[in-house]
């Protein structure tokens, strides 16, 4: 049996380092927007610096994953799924690469009174993503949980889009330059969008999973 | 000669092999789970196999519904058939080599005026609803056993659908051997009584009967037709017919295959019957039909949301036009076959009702009043006999059958070395051969002479009353015998 299945585990073990970075990405951005707002932005660039790493990691595995199961013919009938499943995931850290990204080049002033509801937002999102990965992991070896974690995903989606209105709100309430808020709406929006992303994947996979059933 | 006439069996072996490997492995290659090349052999090894080592129980059962006794008469009946499955394919319907070839079977019988056996023509359309409900009975429980085993599996997506792809080559190999078992009867059946082959002996290892070389034909033919024909229809039975996912094409197909099985095994037979348990009759049934069955099963193990009821209305239709087109081309192919291009399609045979029949049909506890009409009379075909006896109105329809059979003229002549020239000793144990010796070269002028004569012998003996199946059984393999002895003995 192990011989028969040495092929399948190469690939089941490509899959699973692919969901593994998916969510060290998730958590990793957590990390970033904490030194950000705590101010040390060395040790934020050098997590900047290992998201793009997991990019570029994640990029070359859903590549060699999609090669291989086109090369050995496996599961053609849910290839197309798999694949689309996958490659939206990886969109998920091109958002977080992203919003990372564009804090290293514009540098935003975040005020202290907007820390709490900031990190509020980012753990929301990064939530949504790790209920994606568990529901990714789950489509493949244990169909009838992937709803459950469906369910939590949408939840902190949409946990994600209330505090960041509450920001958005704040936001503008403050005392501060125009540009500067509409900056800071800006960012706001781009936290919001990665759990927005893994909100997407959901919306597909709840579909493959129906079409999965027995 | 033979080969000429051989030609239409294997056109009908031909149109099997592109029909009904689409019913194994349809799904399995439009899944894309096996590739045509790999399925196309695995299916040509198997139905080959299960033709030669199993394929004799139900060719016996369609040789009870209708003995067709001439090359020729098996030449049309056979191309009956398949000219009937050319014409219904073409309107893009799945149709059942077995319902075509019982329906040209019974156009036999009515062009030769014999009667129609309707016990076996019961037995015969009965398995096919048995099979039918039975293919989706086993289907849905396979569906209940083996869905809450994948879900409580956990395994990788990969995985199991490397493990679905290596179970649908052993159980689509499983399907190929028991289609070849079941179906290799309907291809070359009506040639067995006819069969001109002699064995051969190969490298004194092994003998190939003169039947088997005939089976071998058969699934080479069936063979070819794979190879030539049968990707396509796998597309439109995968595709168009019923779209299943890899693991409802395997529970499909296994049930397909179970069901293929139970029809053909004598094995499984023979196990049944010693353990007295209630026995399948050896028929050959319709894979299409059976594969039908199986996805209406797992359609109604699932709810019954997804069936497609028009398609299964199509298909239905089929199930009844094809052995009617085929009883009507049978018998007009038989009729321009004798008339325009005279060949013999069947044998000649008389009937006659003299002393010695009458005296035996008045032993056998028949009414002998009935036969007035008849009695001094010769008659050519049983049909004739039938209208007279019938219009009497005191015989049933049995006993006017076996009132025939006793005064059927068949000229015998105890030739045991003509036996074994023709390779047919095998059938006989050492003792039933020697026993035959003793009567070397004796003469009989009905078959019920021979019968008697032979029954007087502990290896010959039948039961008057058979009660349970085994005795049933019993009776059955020592009227196989007899018949190979009827048509071997028999002189002009």
């Amino acid at each position: 049996m192990a011989l028969l299945l040495k092929t399948t585990r190469f690939v089941e073990s490509q899959i699973d380092t692919f969901l593994d970075i998916v969510s060290d990405s998730a958590t990793t951005f957590q990390l970033a927007i904490e030194d950000y707002l705590a101010g040390r932005i060395d040790q934020f660039e050098e997590r900047l610096s290992q998201i793009r790493e997991f990019e570029h990691r994640a990029d070359d595995l859903r590549v060699s994953i999609e090669r291989f199961l086109y090369e050995r013919t496996l599961i053609p009938e849910n290839r197309g799924d798999v694949l689309a499943i996958l490659e939206n995931t990886d969109e998920v850290i091109d958002n977080i690469k992203d919003s990372l990204l564009q804090f290293s080049i514009e540098l935003p002033q975040i005020p202290e009174a907007l820390d709490d509801l900031w990190m509020q937002t980012t753990r929301a999102s990064v939530a949504a993503v790790e209920q994606l990965v568990f529901a990714v992991r789950s489509f493949f070896r244990d169909l009838a949980a992937v709803n459950n974690y469906i369910h939590k995903v949408y939840f902190f989606e949409r946990e994600a889009d209330h505090i960041g209105e509450r920001l958005r709100r704040q936001i503008f309430g403050m005392d501060i330059e125009l540009s500067r808020k509409s900056q800071l709406r800006f960012f706001a929006i781009h936290i919001e969008k990665i759990s927005d992303a893994a909100q997407n994947v959901c919306d597909r996979l709840s579909i493959y999973t129906i079409k999965r059933q027995l | 000669m033979i080969f000429i006439y051989l030609l239409s069996g294997l056109f009908l072996g031909w149109s099997l092999g592109a029909n009904d490997t689409g019913n194994i492995f349809g799904a399995a290659v439009e899944t894309r789970m096996l590739k045509f090349k790999k399925a196309a052999l695995i299916a040509s090894i198997f139905i080959t196999l299960g033709a030669l080592l199993e394929g004799s129980g139900p060719s016996g059962t369609l040789g009870r519904l209708g003995s067709v006794d001439a090359l020729g008469g098996a030449f049309t009946v056979a191309l009956a058939a398949a000219i009937t499955i050319t014409v219904i394919v073409r309107l893009g319907i799945p149709v059942s080599t077995s319902q075509t070839i019982v329906g040209a079977i019974i156009g036999w019988n009515f062009f030769s005026g014999r009667l129609t056996d309707y016990g076996s023509l019961l037995t015969i359309a009965s398995s096919w609803v048995f099979a039918f409900v039975l293919s989706a009975g086993i289907a849905a429980l396979l569906f209940y056993l083996v869905k809450p085993l994948i879900n409580r599996s956990r395994m990788h997506l990969v995985e199991q659908d490397m493990l679905i792809r290596y179970a649908l080559i052993v159980v689509g190999a499983f399907g190929a051997y028991s289609l070849g078992a079941n179906n290799i009867a309907n291809v070359v059946g009506v040639f067995v009584p006819v069969s001109p082959f002699k064995d051969i002996s190969v490298s004194g290892l092994f003998t190939v009967s003169g039947v088997q070389q005939l089976y071998l034909m058969g699934a080479l033919s069936i063979v070819v037709g794979i190879y030539t024909y049968s990707h396509k229809v796998m597309r439109t039975v995968g595709k168009d017919l019923f779209h299943l996912s890899p693991i409802t094409a395997l529970i499909a197909l296994l049930a397909e295959a179970i069901v293929l099985f139970l029809f053909a095994s004598r094995g499984l037979y023979n196990l049944l019957l010693s353990l007295h348990l209630p026995t399948i009759p050896l028929v050959p049934v319709s894979s299409t039909q059976v594969i039908v069955g199986a996805v209406v099963g797992i359609g109604l193990a699932k709810g019954g949301k997804n069936i497609r009821y028009n398609i299964l209305g199509r298909i239905s239709f089929a199930w009844i036009a094809a052995p009617v087109i085929a009883f009507l081309i049978s018998y007009l192919a038989l009729f321009i076959f004798q008339n325009v291009f005279e060949q013999t399609v069947q044998q000649e045979t008389s009937y006659i009702f003299d002393r010695i029949s009458i005296t035996e049909i008045d032993d056998e506890g028949y009414s002998t009043d009935a036969l007035a009409m008849v009695n001094g009379r010769k008659f050519t075909t049983e049909q004739a006999i039938y209208k007279e006896l019938k219009a009497q109105g005191e015989l049933s329809r049995d006993e006017i059958v076996q009132i025939i059979s006793i005064a059927e003229v068949h000229l015998m002549q105890v030739d045991v070395p003509k036996l074994i020239a023709a390779g047919l000793h095998r059938s006989f144990s050492e003792e039933e051969l020697l026993l035959l010796r003793r009567y070397q070269d004796r003469k009989f002028r009905h078959k019920w002479q021979l019968k008697e004569t032979l029954a007087l012998q502990p290896e010959f003996e039948t039961y008057l009353q058979p009660e349970t199946e085994l005795q049933k059984n019993h009776n059955r393999i020592v009227e196989g015998k007899l018949q190979t002895l009827y048509r071997s003995f028999r002189v002009e």
